[in-house]
């Protein structure tokens, strides 16, 4: 073992110490250590199915070759606000962003706090639902809603809700009925599996599954990413 | 002055309740000065000596009321309060900011897990449980902030751009991180969670993080400036103690655009209050450290309820609608003059 992962296993092992005598105030259940840094392990603007090709319908096929024909003229705010405007990819793209993301298991909350612009998604695992006083609810989000359940070591979240406003990777359509099954599982300590399902009708004739891995990085206070800021200095949305 | 009432109450109550925390040193407050304490009796008999039996006096408890045939009046000779500064009456003469409100917030189950009983764990999710103060005018204990002309210039200018109906850009406008107070103040969750060397504050809105290292060798913290600034904690018994500097660019504090310049430093004590009986509050004095902007530094106070029933965030996504080239990419808003 090199010093790297000398240094990564030994941090993971100290957060796992940290947690435990955290958990003695915080209610901390026993689940995998997913919390920590992580980092795409193979990274991609693309979300390429396990087997075959994306299974488009005539309505998907054409809304993807949409997208792509904007692409070619460069007409990116028509199909990819995330490119043009920063906003939030949704689910599943966050899984490809290519900077570093922090995972937190806390309060019933599984929450993926990104380095990328600062961006939250999270997996309601065990927080009872409260009065929508705001009337927030009524909105789509780019990140729709996230329940989750434990299936022994693997977390299973399934995401709908979503804005038809993101994309699946940095091409694919759906629509508004996008269901997002993902089940994270840890490989070993310092591998993190997110298997993903996607299902929509409306642009899909059958779910397909997509496999994204991460690999456990040193923990570390992130630099604020302002996305915008890199927009106004012409620079791309996510980083080379 | 009818308006400026609740805020007034507000101060009171702040007062009263920085009395009673100075008074309890053991709790981790510092013994006060005697110039805090000075400001903190005359804060006292300002609230004293309002009107009482007017139209609009409070009635609701709580509030310092005298007895019956007083007239509230010090005796002759006696300081009603600090003499205010050119600077000072400027501010002082300025529309008074708007009411405060708290947004409707489900209340806090009854079988709601508790916070750590660890004073020093500070973790878990918190919502700002006071009415959000557009503009903080005053010290903790009541005093007028301590202006410079510069400042007061700065506040003057913003407050009267609201007046005039065209508003000044600021950082919250352009989804840039609006700086560590103004992210506190807003009445929306959020979430602390704490490493051997660092502590993270996720917040709901603005993507705010809010990143403190309790030891800048372990826990290295970016060298570049910040706008949420670059922080630096250390525990003084149960108070966690947290300086923040190194700005990249000027901070509005509030709403109404109480100005921090980039050279200025916040000062953070932050302690969770564990009363019996009672589910723990956190509680965070501000001391605001700015010779630009002010004469002296000075301190103002927040509190947060424990809220782990909003531990489950609303999406904040500014960047869709700001980017929108549908609409107005200043949304009506325009630039502020350099100083």
């Amino acid at each position: 073992m090199n010093r790297g992962k000398r240094v990564i296993a030994l941090r993971a092992m100290v957060a796992g110490a940290m947690l435990s005598v955290a958990g003695t105030g915080m209610a901390q259940q026993a689940m995998p250590d997913f919390e920590g840094v992580w980092k795409i392990a193979t990274p991609t603007a693309s979300l390429k199915p396990v087997s075959g090709a994306v299974p488009f319908t005539a309505e998907g096929l054409k809304s993807y070759e949409a997208n792509k024909a904007s692409r070619g003229k460069g007409n990116i705010d028509d199909y990819d606000i995330t490119l043009s405007r920063c906003s939030n990819p949704g689910v599943p793209r966050l899984a490809l962003t290519p900077m570093r993301f922090k995972i937190w298991n806390r309060q019933g909350v599984v929450t993926f706090d990104y380095e990328w612009n600062r961006a939250l998604r999270q997996i309601n695992v065990g927080v009872p639902p409260q009065p929508d006083l705001m009337g927030q609810g009524l909105v789509p989000t780019m990140t729709g809603k996230s329940k989750g359940h434990w299936e022994g070591n693997t977390l299973v979240s399934v995401m709908d809700g979503g804005s038809d406003r993101t994309l699946i990777d940095d091409l694919i359509p759906h629509g508004y009925d996008l269901k997002v099954t993902e089940r994270y599982r840890l490989i070993d300590a310092n591998t993190l599996e997110d298997r993903i399902t996607i299902e929509d009708p409306e642009t899909f004739t059958r779910p397909w599954d997509a496999v994204v891995t991460y690999k456990r990085q040193p923990d570390a206070i992130f630099a604020e990413d302002i996305c915008l800021d890199r927009l106004a200095a012409k620079q791309p949305a996510f980083p080379k | 002055m009818i308006s400026l009432r609740p805020y007034v109450m507000v101060q009171a109550g702040s007062a009263l309740a920085a009395l009673s925390l100075v008074a309890s040193p053991a709790l981790g407050q510092d013994v006060p000065s005697q110039a805090e304490q000075t400001r903190a009796a005359q804060a006292m008999a300002q609230a004293q000596s309002q009107p009482q039996g007017a139209p609009d006096s409070p009635q609701a408890g709580g509030q310092l009321r005298l007895p019956p045939g007083a007239s509230g009046s010090p005796p002759p000779g006696v300081l009603l309060g600090p003499v205010l500064t050119p600077a000072q009456k400027k501010v002082a003469a300025l529309p008074p900011p708007a009411p405060g409100l708290i947004p409707p917030r489900p209340p806090l189950p009854k079988d709601a897990a508790m916070p750590s009983a660890d004073p020093r764990d500070l973790q878990g999710t918190w919502v700002h449980n006071q009415p959000l103060m557009f503009r903080s005018q005053n010290d903790m204990y009541g005093a007028a902030a301590p202006y410079t002309m510069a400042g007061a210039n700065v506040i003057s200018r913003r407050v009267m751009s609201l007046k005039d109906g065209k508003p000044f850009i600021n950082a919250s406008a352009i989804c840039r991180p609006p700086g560590p107070q103004w992210q506190r103040d807003l009445n929306f969750p959020f979430l602390i969670v704490q490493a051997k060397d660092h502590i993270e504050v996720i917040f709901e809105e603005y993507h705010g993080r809010w990143y403190i290292s309790l030891d800048p060798n372990g826990a290295g913290l970016p060298t570049q400036k910040q706008y949420m600034g670059r922080s630096i904690g250390r525990w003084d018994g149960s108070t966690l103690v947290v300086e923040t500097n190194d700005f990249k660019q000027a901070l509005w504090l509030d709403v109404d655009g109480t100005p921090l310049s980039a050279q200025g430093k916040l000062i953070q004590r932050i302690r969770k209050v564990d009363v019996a009986g009672q589910v723990p509050y956190l509680e965070i004095v501000t001391t605001i450290v700015d010779p630009t902007y002010y004469t002296n530094p000075w301190s103002i106070v927040r509190t947060f309820g424990w809220a782990p029933h909003q531990a489950v965030f609303a999406e904040y996504n500014c960047e869709e609608q700001v980017g929108d080239p549908s609409v107005s990419a200043d949304a009506g808003l325009v630039p502020e003059p350099k100083d």
